[in-house]
């Protein structure tokens, strides 16, 4: 299939990332903090799932996806006919 | 519980993903073998992220953090004993004959293999299965939206329940119309990278509470913390099971025979671009697969490990000094299961509370998580539901439309015809598995009953499996009679026998009770043993007694008479085998560190 997984994995992680770690650097030392011990996890985590988004999309976008099916498709060698009614 | 506009964005922001990429999938659906097999084009680590996200649905998350706090990593059995040897076993030896004999789906396999009357009672029961499967993830999903209270202020409360029902249906349903296997595919890994990103700061944050594994180790008794402890015999430890039952039950027959027989995971296999591919993605998937356990059963275990001083008096407090936990039934903060109806807490004969395990992960979620990275936790969890509503319902419509449509109702359309039947297939699908959620929110019951039929139906397929693949000698009819009887034995076996301290009825002894088992677990194994048994000794029986077919038919479909598949191009490290001898290896550590 012509699109590579790896793209729009990449992009929902980079806009998740994003979307917590500005939410967390804006409420950094906020009360909320309290339940997660004290971590800003926005921050903290949503840096980490930027760092894995941009590395899928970027390697999604260097590598060429395997575009064309294996040729011939398995069902169109051949012996096709033990398959069909 | 009340969730911010942050919260609600991540949420938004998955859900246009997961449409955005049926869309941009829509236009290579030119061919009904590129909505049901993905174009046999998927690479092999794609196919077997897929492989373990099909499976890692509400059941599995849900279940296994209960089951986590309420026995402990002894649920570990259920990948490191269960589904991991099981994994390497199809990726090894049954892949060649799925991949190589070009059928598009297993009960295609078994009409190939052995003949139309076989291939009908398993496409039948399958297809009945899956969309009840479905139903009863969507009933789960739309259960907890309501418990958690996720909608209030945005639903009337009245409504919470038809709009998550409604909501998830149009998604998987716009989602598989359009793009079909591959969409469901696609979905399935994204599904898998947002599960562990959801849930691995849950463990991260919770170890760092209850003062890491050995924190756990001091709190709660030995039988929890040992996944061995105590096998030796039924009645020492809480699974009440003893390490045969447990191996031969729950490691043999029903693992194999769920991950080595079911179509909804081998289907994700089938669509690799390659049979060696094919054979590589149970094998890659069995290594995340490994440690799943560490993001859906800690959880549980973590739970159970906090006090409820803890909550109160913030990070400072550890739990080593709060006060010490009831030794029998440690729970927690895991909530007490409260009366849908009544709305009062539920308590058992003897007065003392019942806690509702099944919340012990979303629990755990609103315990640890702030505005933002809640969000993202949610998100993970109607991920997995998501997952293995659209699992089903791509393993339906493809059984529908090859193995009952295109075998029974319409044999000679074209392919654009099956391809438009695959659609309206999906829409059916759907529509009932909506009916059968809702046939399990008026009959309490149904979900009892259903695992058993379940349970019923899938224990013996293992054994026509094995022996079809095996043994040359086995026939058609022996097929057809040993999976019959094989059934009837799970059914015999279950009226006969009983799971001590329940009453004779669907749990058991509706015939008699010449048995008790310490649990319904144990039940459940042996059950599952008996039924293999006896399809084994019936498909054997009968097929001496019938003609074989003859050599030439069976090559490609039978170990013995197919050529072995072509590995001398490959180094040593590429081959199959390598892969699966690391992961036995690594097996093997996993089940000694926490023994």
């Amino acid at each position: 299939m012509g699109l590579d997984i790896r793209i729009p994995l990449g992009l929902i992680f980079l806009i998740i990332g994003a979307v917590m770690t500005v939410f967390g650097f804006f409420t950094h030392g906020d009360a909320m903090y309290e339940r997660s011990l004290g971590i800003d996890l926005n921050l903290i985590w949503g840096l980490i799932m930027l760092v894995f988004g941009a590395i899928m999309f970027f390697v999604g976008r260097r590598q060429k996806w395997q575009d064309d099916p294996v040729d011939p498709r398995p069902w169109e060698s051949p012996d096709k006919t033990k398959l069909r009614h | 519980m009340t969730l911010t506009y942050i919260d609600w964005l991540i949420m938004l922001v998955y859900f246009a993903f997961v449409l955005g990429i049926g869309f941009a999938l829509k236009r290579y659906m030119r061919t009904s073998n590129d909505f049901f097999l993905a174009g046999r084009s998927i690479p092999a680590w794609v196919c077997g992220l897929a492989f373990i996200s099909a499976n890692l649905g509400a059941q599995e998350v849900i279940g296994m953090g209960a089951s986590g706090a309420k026995y402990g990593i002894m649920t570990s059995h259920f990948y490191w004993i269960g589904a991991i040897p099981a994994m390497c076993f199809v990726g090894i030896f049954m892949m060649p004959f799925y991949y190589g004999s070009k059928a598009r789906s297993v009960p295609e396999y078994l009409r190939l293999r052995f003949d139309e009357k076989t291939r009908a009672l398993n496409a039948f029961s399958f297809a009945f299965m899956t969309v009840f499967s479905s139903g009863i993830s969507m009933y789960a999903m739309a259960l907890l939206i309501q418990r958690l209270g996720l909608f209030r202020g945005v639903v009337p409360d009245a409504y919470v329940f038809h709009v998550s029902i409604v909501l998830s249906a149009v998604i998987v349903l716009g989602y598989i119309f359009l793009g079909g296997l591959t969409s469901a595919i696609y979905n399935e890994v994204l599904q898998f990278f947002l599960i562990v990103a959801g849930f691995l700061p849950l463990v991260w944050v919770g170890l760092r509470n209850v003062g890491g594994w050995s924190g756990i180790k001091q709190t709660l008794p030995a039988s929890m913390t040992h996944s061995w402890h105590g096998m030796a015999h039924a009645n020492t430890n809480p699974l009440g099971v003893e390490w045969i039952g447990l191996t031969m039950g729950l490691g043999f027959v029903l693992s194999f025979g769920y991950w080595c027989t079911d179509f909804l995971v081998v289907q994700r296999a089938m669509a690799a671009d390659s049979e060696l591919s094919a054979r590589r993605v149970p094998l890659i998937a069995a290594f995340p697969k490994m440690f799943i356990p560490f993001i859906v059963i800690l959880p549980g275990l973590i739970a159970v490990s906090v006090t409820s001083h803890t909550m109160a008096s913030g990070p400072a407090v550890q739990v080593s000094t709060a006060a010490p936990l009831d030794q029998q039934h440690p729970h927690g903060i895991i909530p007490q299961k409260t009366d849908p109806i009544t709305n009062k807490p539920v308590v058992d004969a003897n007065g003392a509370p019942v806690y509702d395990y099944d919340l012990a992960v979303p629990t755990m979620l609103l315990h640890y998580f702030p505005t933002g990275m809640l969000g993202l936790g949610l998100t993970a969890l109607l991920a997995s539901f998501m997952s293995g509503m659209a699992g089903n319902v791509t393993a339906f419509n493809t059984v529908w439309t090859y193995d009952i449509y295109q075998a029974y109702i319409n044999k000679r359309a074209s392919d654009a015809h099956y391809l438009w039947m695959g659609r309206m297939a999906t829409i059916g699908g759907i529509v009932l598995s909506i009916g059968a959620a809702y046939l399990a929110t008026s009959f309490n019951n149904i979900m009892d009953a259903l695992q058993l039929v379940f349970a019923f139906v899938n224990a013996p397929l293992f054994a026509t499996f094995l022996l079809g693949m095996f043994w040359k000698r086995t026939t058609g009819h022996g097929a057809f009679t040993g999976l019959v009887a094989g059934t009837f034995g799970a059914l015999l076996h279950h009226g006969l026998t009983i799971p001590s301290g329940y009453a004779p009825g669907i749990h058991g002894g509706w015939i008699a009770t010449i048995h008790t088992y310490p649990s319904d677990m144990a039940q459940n194994f042996w059950t599952a043993i008996f039924a293999f048994t006896i399809n084994f000794l019936v498909t054997v029986l009968v097929s001496t007694a019938s003609a074989p077919r003859p050599e030439p038919e069976l090559v490609g479909l039978v170990y013995s008479l197919t050529p072995k598949p072509v590995e001398e191009h490959l180094d040593w490290y590429q081959k199959p085998a390598t892969l699966a001898f690391a992961v036995l290896g690594m097996l093997v550590i996993l089940n000694l560190v926490f023994a």
